[in-house]
């Protein structure tokens, strides 16, 4: 019984962390339209430093450690995504594509050789279990705690993201991405309003990372791979590129797949590998828009209900 | 120092050789063909079947003639395989998305790289495998004096379905000294000929990769340049829509594109295999990275380019971790060699988008 509690609110989890890597790469590849590879470079990064911070301030208490080893995890991403960003923003389409993977396969390499006191190397790291205490130790109390922090911090974000869209750094990025030219001659900076999306997208991007850091207790790096990448792209995909609550409605529909596929035998749940990018080529090929398109839910619950029965 | 230049120019090589698909591709229908390093993998398993299984070196001619045989075999097998895959690919994947605009093609490109990727996983298994590395057949009378490598006899095994499988088996061991008793034994058991692993050193298959770049590199600029298809081609790059007024027959030129990259790729990913002795279905996706790399180091489009941009990368790749361990004394030098390729490419990219061959293209508005 607490096995298949505790499945559905891993599962649950899951889709909260993968909800925020897709709304920001969304931000980033939807709405800013800039095709970006490296976003599992960011979520590392954002891992890694949440984790060097609980590692080193032992001595904080545990929640305020907690916040601030999320903050952290922004601010390195962030970092990380404006030093990436005013180079790389330069290039468009494909070349853009190919700079921005090499770039998070840098990170995991980085990762991969650093020393093991430092991030834990190749064999990679443990986490120490500071929210452990808040929840008296049992797993499923664990488990809530990160599910109720995971769905506040998505909601959040999801908010300050519609909000900034509609701003007016929001509206200047949006004309930069569907005609940069024409933005330019209208007195925008296409340059600035594209770095400033890299680094917000980059930086919830670590906030995930640091989530997933202190959710799973340790970290690999060989799991911040390629197929994560593919696997996010297909969460905005599915969703449609650009709307943010398709982000959600994709998030779901990909980890409750992947998750319940997992409980099949081996030899079903390896064609996952197979399948989910077969799926993403099908989609682009037959509705490249996504299910949502660039609408929100919302959106069409009203037109659903405004419609004569 | 001349050691590591010689391992960067072979490995820049076989860079080339597939670098050499991701230009030619890139030039025609401007996609990053992301599934050209699968075509690479499967040219490398067909390779190692055809070594592994098919016994060519077995054919009763003077040596050294089998162990070349069996190479050009294998050779010809991985070259035509990777291009009937690529062609297939082309056809069932690239062809539905030509029209859709260059991102969606490229995440259909990411997406066929994952499949094929796993479906090797599921053909061939996850693990490595050995790759085949050059032996002879000799007879057990031919033997003689001090094993210098292990000997291997072929055992047939009845299975218990009724069929016939053929397993080797260790008979002598490296150092081992052979004599009448020993032959005796060997023949006692049912081995008449056994397999002796020629031992090359590194400077021979060194110079049977750059060799085998050297002899393609013209062919290539040949086809390209002297003949019809490769004027075809030349015109499909310069301007589709005008091509096909013109009557040319874009599909077929886009399809013997594919083909001649990828059958150039096969050639290189048995070269690769054998310069590092395995192969496992990942094996594309480093080195189709490199050479998708050393492709917009030359400058993307550009044949010469392809081959100086893998030579490049390659010997960078080498010598760049080479002089920081031996001028910083950073031990973990050779480590970052992966994350120099890709350094490299993104200041290529900011500085020099071109290329080093490449030539500009003004964005019309």
């Amino acid at each position: 019984m607490s096995g298949e509690l505790l499945f559905w609110l891993n599962l649950l989890v899951s889709v909260g962390i993968y909800t925020l890597l897709a709304v920001s790469l969304n931000l980033i590849n939807g709405s800013a339209g800039m095709f970006h590879l490296g976003h599992h470079g960011f979520w590392a990064l954002g891992a890694y430093a949440a984790t060097w911070l609980t590692l080193n301030a032992a001595s904080l208490p545990g929640p305020l450690l907690f916040v601030l080893s999320l903050l952290l995890a922004m601010a390195v991403a962030a970092i990380g995504g404006l030093t990436i960003g005013i180079p790389c923003l330069r290039l468009r389409g494909d070349y853009l594509a190919i700079a921005t993977l090499g770039f998070g396969e840098i990170i995991r390499i980085a990762v991969q050789n650093s020393p093991e006191g430092f991030l834990g190397g190749s064999l990679g790291i443990k986490v120490p279990r500071i929210l452990m205490e808040v929840t008296r130790a049992t797993q499923v109390r664990f488990r809530l705690l990160m599910l109720a922090i995971v769905v506040a911090l998505c909601a959040l974000t999801l908010v300050v993201l519609r909000n900034f869209l509609r701003s007016s750094p929001g509206r200047r990025l949006l004309a930069v991405a569907q005609d940069e030219t024409a933005a330019g001659l209208l007195g925008i900076n296409p340059t600035r309003s594209k770095v400033l999306a890299f680094v917000l997208g980059s930086a919830v991007a670590g906030l995930a990372g640091g989530i997933y850091a202190h959710y799973m207790g340790g970290l690999d790096p060989k799991s911040f791979n390629f197929m994560e990448m593919v696997k996010m792209f297909l969460i905005i995909v599915l969703g449609g590129m650009g709307s943010l609550s398709g982000c959600v409605v994709g998030a779901f529909l990909v980890v409750v797949t992947e998750q319940l596929l997992n409980r099949t035998p081996e030899a079903i749940y390896s064609w996952w590998q197979v399948l989910f990018p077969l799926i993403l080529a099908l989609m682009i090929v037959f509705r490249p828009q996504g299910i949502l398109g660039r609408r929100e839910i919302m959106d069409v619950i009203r037109a659903w209900r405004r419609s004569p029965a | 120092m001349l050691d590591y230049l010689l391992n960067g120019l072979t490995l820049g090589a076989i860079f080339a050789f597939i670098a050499l698909g991701y230009t030619m591709v890139y030039g025609i229908i401007k996609l990053i063909n992301f599934a050209h390093g699968e075509f690479f993998m499967f040219g490398a398993f067909l390779g190692f079947f055809v070594l592994r299984d098919m016994g060519v070196e077995r054919l009763p001619l003077p040596q050294p003639l089998p162990i070349l045989l069996s190479y050009v075999v294998a050779l010809t097998a991985a070259s035509l395989g990777a291009g009937a895959l690529a062609v297939l690919t082309e056809r069932v994947a690239y062809r539905p998305v030509r029209r859709a605009g260059r991102i969606a093609a490229l995440i259909t490109a990411v997406c066929i790289s994952l499949i094929l990727q796993n479906l090797a996983v599921k053909a061939w298994g996850a693990k490595p495998q050995a790759y085949p590395q050059p032996r002879e057949w000799v007879d057990v009378d031919a033997l003689e004096g001090t094993s210098q490598a292990n000997l291997y006899g072929v055992k047939r095994i009845e299975t218990t379905e009724g069929g016939v499988v053929e397993n080797e088996v260790r008979v002598v061991a490296a150092g081992e000294a052979i004599d009448d008793a020993t032959r005796a034994r060997l023949r006692a058991g049912g081995h008449e000929r056994v397999y002796r692993q020629v031992l090359l050193d590194r400077g021979w298959t060194r110079g049977f990769v750059i060799l085998a770049l050297l002899l393609w590199a013209p062919v290539l600029w040949f086809l390209v340049k002297r003949t019809r298809m490769g004027k075809a081609m030349r015109a499909v790059s310069e301007d589709a829509d005008a091509a096909r007024l013109m009557g040319i027959d874009i599909n077929r030129v886009i399809s013997w594109t594919f083909f001649l990259g990828a059958f150039v790729a096969g050639v290189g990913g048995v070269a690769y295999c054998v310069s590092y002795g395995k192969v496992e279905p990942l094996t594309g996706f480093l080195p189709g990275m490199k050479a998708f790399i050393a492709a917009v180091i030359g400058g993307i489009g550009s044949i010469p380019g392809a081959i100086v941009g893998g030579l490049v990368l390659g010997t960078a790749e080498s010598l760049i971790p080479y002089a920081l361990r031996e001028g910083l004394g950073w031990e973990a030098a050779f480590a970052w060699k992966d994350a120099i390729a890709f350094a490299l490419l993104i200041l290529i990219l900011v500085f020099r988008p071109t290329g080093i061959l490449g030539r500009a293209v003004r964005e019309k508005v």
